[in-house]
C-alpha cells in the first residue's frame, strides 16, 4: 500500500478494501472506556484545538520531506514524491514529529481492517474491548465500521468510539450497528468558547450527544477544563442542565488540562487546581445529574 | 571439596560443625553468639527466644548425609534457610480448624463453638498453640460464615474486626496467611472491608474462580489489592487440578494439603548449581540437574526422617491425636531460586549474551526447559513420608531471603528487567504451570487502575487463563511493598535501619532485602 498523498484522506485501496490511516495502537489503557482496552489512534482531525495534546495527528502528511534528512536512524526516505517510513529502523525518538511544519507525522501505517485486527488479536485475551480514537476517529467512518465488524466477527470484545462529536447523523447511523458506545468530548458548552478553542461551533456536537443518548449509546460526555475558556461554574451548571434535560443518567467527566504535551501558547497555560475541578463537579451535580466525576 | 573455611560457612553460625556439632574449641564462639542475642536492642523477647532456640539447635550435628550431599550444602547449591541443624517441628502446618470448631479440643479444654464470639476465640487460642510458626490462619470465610447469623450484622463486623486485628498483633509476622473464596460470603466481604481499613500485615489470598466468584466480589478484592497489596489472586481451578479441593495457601504463597503441612523447606540455587558442570546448556540440563537433584532429595529426606523418626513428632502432640493434622497429608518443599541468573549465564557461555530471561524468546524457552527438567527429576525420587503429595517432595518457587545477593527470587524475571505487562505474564506463565507448590508473579499498576478495577480483573482473568497460578498486585504508591512474597510497610523499613524494635520479624528480612536489592524499591511503575 503506497503512502497517502496530499491532504486528502484515502479510504479504499486499489482492490476496493477500506483502509485506515493508523498513527498508533496502544495495547493497554485503563482510561478509554470500560475495562482494559486497546486504543487505536487514527490520523487526521477536523478540529484544530488550541490545547491539542497530539497535534501531530491533526493533518495527513503532505510529503514535503522536511523530516527525511532529520531522522537520526535514516528510517525515512523520499521516493517518487512520497515520504516512506521504515518502522523496523525507527526507534521512536519522534524527532520527525517535533520538526514537522504541518502538524502531521510520517509514522502512519495504512492498514486494512484485517491487518489491524491481526495486530490486536494476540492480546485480545487481556482486553474488555477496543477504542477508536485519534485524531478524530470519525474522519474515517467507513474504515471504523469495517474494522468493528471484523472485531465483532472474531471476538467478544466490545467497541467504543472516542469522538469530538462534530458528525453528521448519517455517519453515526452507519456506525451504530457495530459500536457499543461513544464517548463524546464536548470541548466547551458555550458556543463562543467552543469556537475559540476548536475553530468550529458546537451545534453538531450537541446534536450528536442528544442522538446517541436517545439510542442508549452514549458512554460518557467528557470535557477538558481549560482556565479562561470553560472553567466557570455557571458554564458547568448550564451544560449539566442541558444534559439533565436529555437524560439524568448521562455520565459527565471533567478532565484536567495539562500544559505538558501542548503546543504554542497553550504550553504557558496553567492546569486547573483541585479546588476548581471540585467546584465544577459540585455545580454539575446540583442540577440533579446523577454521574459526575473528574480525573485525578 | 571438604575445606571448611569461613567463606563457605558464611550462612552458618561460626560455631556450627556439620558432622560433629558443637566442639569444645568453639564453645566461646557459641557463648558470644548467645550474649549478642541477649544484648540486642533491636529484638523483642519473643524474637530473642527464637534466636536462642535456633542457636541451641545448631550445636547439634546435622542428620547424616553422603559426603557429596554435604558438599552441595556447604557450597550453597542447597540452602537450609535458617532451619538450623535439624527440624524439631514441621516448618508449616495447615490444621483442620473446621474440626476444631465443630468438635472442640480436649487438650485445649474447648467445647464446640456455638457462636461468632466463641468461634473467633477458639481460632485465636489455636493459633497460640500452633506447632509451627503461625503461617496458616484458615479459610476464614468457610470457618466463620456458619456463625455469622448468631449475632446481629453490626456486632458481626465488630467481632470480626477485633479478631482480625488480634490475629495480626498476636502473630506479628507477614508470613501469617488467611484464605477466602472462591464462594462469595458475608464474611469474605466483611473481611475485605476490615482488611482495607486496618492495613494489617497478615497475608490474604482470594481463591479465584471466575465461574464461582461473582465479579462484584472479585472487584472488591481488586480495589483492596490496589490499596493494601492483598489479597493475592490465586488461580483456584489450576490449584484444584493439582491438589484437589482440600489445599490451602500459607506463608508467602505456599501450597499444601489442608490437615497436613510441610516438614521442611530446602532451597535449590539454580545459579550456584552451574558450578557443578561445564557451563553448557546440555550439560546443565542432562547432568547437573539430575545429579544434584538426587542429592537434594537425600538432604530433604534426612531432615524429614529426623523429624518423624528421631523426634517422633507425630507420636506426641494433640494436633495429631485430635485429628487436626494427619501425617499422611504432609510433604516437603524443594524451593528453587536464582533461575534468571542461571539462564542468562548459560546463554552467555553459549555465545548468546544478548538473550536475557524475560526479554528474549530463546532465554524464556531455556527458563522453561530448566524448570520443567528440575520437576521431572524431582518426580523420580520418593520423598520420605510424603503422603501429602503422592509420596513426592513438592516443587516450590522460593522467594528469597535477605542474604541472597545477585540471585533473583524464585523463577522470576529480575526486578527492574521485567518486559511490558503482557510479555511479562507470558514469560512466567509456563513456569507457573510447571510448579504447583507455590509460585507467584508480582505486578503493579499506576493510579488509573483505582478508577477502573474491571481493567485489572481483565488482566487477572487473562493471566490465569495462560496458566499463571498466583498474582500479587500492587499500586505504585501503596503504603505496602511486596518483598518477594511477603509484605512490609514502607515506614517499618526506615525504622529497621534505625535499629528500633519491630514486632514484625519479617520486616527484618525485608530491610536486609532492600540493602542487597536496591532496585526493588524503584520498581518501574507500569504506565497504562
Amino acid at each position: 500500500m503506497e503512502a497517502v498523498g496530499q491532504n486528502k484522506m484515502r479510504t479504499t485501496s486499489d482492490d476496493g478494501i477500506e483502509v485506515g490511516l493508523v498513527n498508533k495502537v496502544l495495547s493497554q489503557s485503563f482510561v478509554d472506556g470500560p475495562g482494559n482496552r486497546a486504543v487505536v489512534f487514527l490520523q487526521g482531525c477536523n478540529f484544530n484545538c488550541l490545547y491539542c495534546h497530539n497535534p501531530y495527528m491533526i493533518n495527513l502528511c503532505n510529503h514535503c520531506g522536511e523530516c527525511v534528512a532529520q531522522c537520526p536512524q535514516n528510517a525515512l526516505t523520499l521516493k517518487s514524491g512520497c515520504v516512506t517510513w521504515n518502522s523496523d529502523a525507527c526507534v521512536e525518538c519522534d524527532r520527525c514529529i517535533e520538526i514537522c511544519p504541518h502538524n502531521s507525522s510520517p509514522q502512519v501505517r495504512t492498514m486494512s481492517p484485517k491487518d489491524l485486527w491481526e495486530d490486536i488479536e494476540p492480546i485480545a485475551t487481556f482486553l474488555s474491548g477496543v477504542t477508536m480514537s485519534g485524531g478524530e476517529a470519525c474522519q474515517q467512518t467507513p474504515f471504523v465500521r469495517e474494522f468493528f465488524s471484523e472485531v465483532r466477527d472474531k471476538s467478544n470484545l466490545n467497541t467504543l468510539i472516542q469522538t469530538n462529536g462534530d458528525l453528521l447523523l448519517e455517519e453515526i447511523e452507519m456506525l451504530l450497528p457495530v459500536t457499543d458506545w461513544f464517548m463524546v468530548d464536548l470541548k466547551a458548552f458555550n458556543s463562543t468558547a467552543h469556537q475559540q478553542l476548536t475553530g468550529r461551533t458546537n451545534h453538531r456536537v450537541l446534536e450528536t450527544i442528544r442522538f446517541l443518548a436517545r439510542h442508549k449509546k452514549l458512554f460518557q460526555v467528557r470535557q477538558v477544563i481549560v482556565p479562561g475558556f470553560n472553567n466557570s461554574e455557571s458554564q458547568a451548571t448550564e451544560m449539566a442542565e442541558h444534559l439533565m434535560a436529555i437524560d439524568p443518567n448521562i455520565t459527565l467527566t471533567f478532565l484536567r488540562f495539562r500544559p505538558h504535551g501542548a503546543r504554542g501558547e497553550a504550553k504557558t497555560w496553567k492546569a486547573p487546581s483541585d479546588e476548581i475541578m471540585d467546584r465544577l463537579v459540585e455545580a454539575a451535580k446540583k442540577t440533579g445529574l446523577q454521574h459526575v466525576n473528574r480525573s485525578i | 571439596m571438604t575445606k571448611h573455611d569461613t567463606t563457605i560457612y558464611s550462612k552458618f553460625n561460626p560455631y556450627e560443625d556439620f558432622q560433629q556439632g558443637l566442639t569444645s574449641d568453639k564453645l566461646e564462639s557459641y557463648r558470644t553468639s548467645v550474649l549478642e542475642t541477649l544484648k540486642s536492642s533491636g529484638l523483642i523477647l519473643r524474637q530473642k527466644r527464637d534466636n536462642l532456640a535456633l542457636g541451641a539447635i545448631c550445636t547439634l550435628p546435622y542428620p547424616q548425609v553422603s559426603d557429596r550431599a554435604r558438599e552441595l550444602i556447604e557450597d550453597e547449591t542447597f540452602c537450609l534457610i535458617s532451619e538450623g541443624a535439624a527440624p524439631y517441628h514441621p516448618r508449616y502446618v495447615a490444621p483442620d480448624y473446621q474440626k476444631l470448631l465443630s468438635q472442640g479440643s480436649e487438650f485445649l479444654e474447648l467445647a464446640p463453638a456455638t457462636d461468632l464470639y466463641e468461634a473467633t476465640a477458639h481460632l485465636l487460642t489455636a493459633y497460640y498453640y500452633l506447632p509451627s510458626e503461625p503461617v496458616f490462619l484458615g479459610r476464614i470465610d468457610a470457618l466463620l460464615e456458619p456463625f455469622i447469623d448468631t449475632v446481629d450484622e453490626k456486632t458481626a463486623a465488630h467481632v470480626l474486626r477485633s479478631f482480625w486485628l488480634m490475629a495480626d498483633r498476636l502473630n506479628p509476622n507477614a508470613f501469617s496467611h488467611a484464605n477466602i473464596g472462591p464462594e462469595d460470603t458475608k464474611i469474605g466481604r466483611l473481611l475485605l472491608d476490615i482488611d482495607r481499613e486496618l492495613k494489617t500485615l497478615t497475608n490474604l489470598t482470594l481463591r479465584y474462580d471466575p465461574d464461582i466468584t461473582p465479579d462484584s466480589f472479585a472487584l472488591q478484592a481488586v480495589a483492596n489489592t490496589l490499596e493494601v497489596t492483598k489479597p493475592y489472586f490465586l488461580n483456584h481451578p489450576s490449584m484444584v487440578e493439582a491438589w484437589g479441593e482440600d489445599y490451602v495457601t500459607a506463608s508467602c504463597y505456599n501450597t499444601m494439603p489442608l490437615g497436613g503441612g510441610i516438614y521442611t523447606l530446602v532451597r535449590y540455587n539454580f545459579k550456584v548449581a552451574m558450578a557443578h558442570g561445564d557451563g553448557s546448556i546440555d550439560n546443565y540440563l542432562d547432568r547437573v540437574i539430575p545429579e544434584t537433584v538426587e542429592r537434594f532429595v537425600e538432604v530433604v529426606n534426612s531432615r524429614i526422617r529426623f523429624l518423624v523418626e528421631e523426634t517422633e513428632w507425630f507420636e506426641s502432640n494433640f494436633w495429631v491425636q485430635e485429628g487436626l493434622l494427619y501425617r499422611d497429608r504432609f510433604t516437603a518443599y524443594a524451593g528453587v531460586y536464582g533461575l534468571a541468573e542461571a539462564v542468562n549465564e548459560l546463554l552467555v557461555n553459549a555465545g548468546n549474551s544478548a538473550a536475557r530471561f524475560g526479554n528474549n524468546p530463546t532465554a524464556n524457552e531455556l527458563a522453561e526447559r530448566i524448570v520443567v527438567r528440575f520437576g521431572e527429576e524431582l518426580e523420580k525420587h520418593p520423598g520420605a513420608y510424603c503422603g501429602g503429595k503422592d509420596g513426592k517432595i513438592t516443587y516450590h518457587a522460593q522467594v528469597g531471603i535477605s542474604s541472597d545477593i545477585d540471585v533473583s527470587p524464585a523463577t522470576r524475571i529480575p526486578s527492574g528487567e521485567e518486559p511490558e505487562l503482557y510479555a511479562h505474564l507470558a514469560a512466567e506463565a509456563p513456569l507457573h504451570r510447571a510448579i504447583d507448590g507455590g509460585v507467584s508473579t508480582v505486578i503493579e499498576f499506576d493510579q488509573t487502575a483505582k478508577e477502573n478495577p474491571q481493567a485489572v480483573l481483565d488482566i487477572i482473568q487473562a493471566a490465569h487463563g495462560m496458566g499463571i497460578r498466583a498474582l500479587s498486585i500492587g499500586s505504585s504508591n501503596s503504603e505496602f511493598i511486596r518483598v518477594s512474597g511477603w509484605l512490609i510497610r514502607r515506614s517499618d523499613l526506615e525504622r529497621a535501619k534505625d535499629e528500633k524494635a519491630l514486632r514484625h520479624s519479617s520486616s527484618y528480612l525485608g530491610a536486609g532485602f532492600f540493602d542487597t536489592k536496591p532496585t526493588h524499591l524503584h520498581r518501574i511503575a507500569r504506565k497504562v
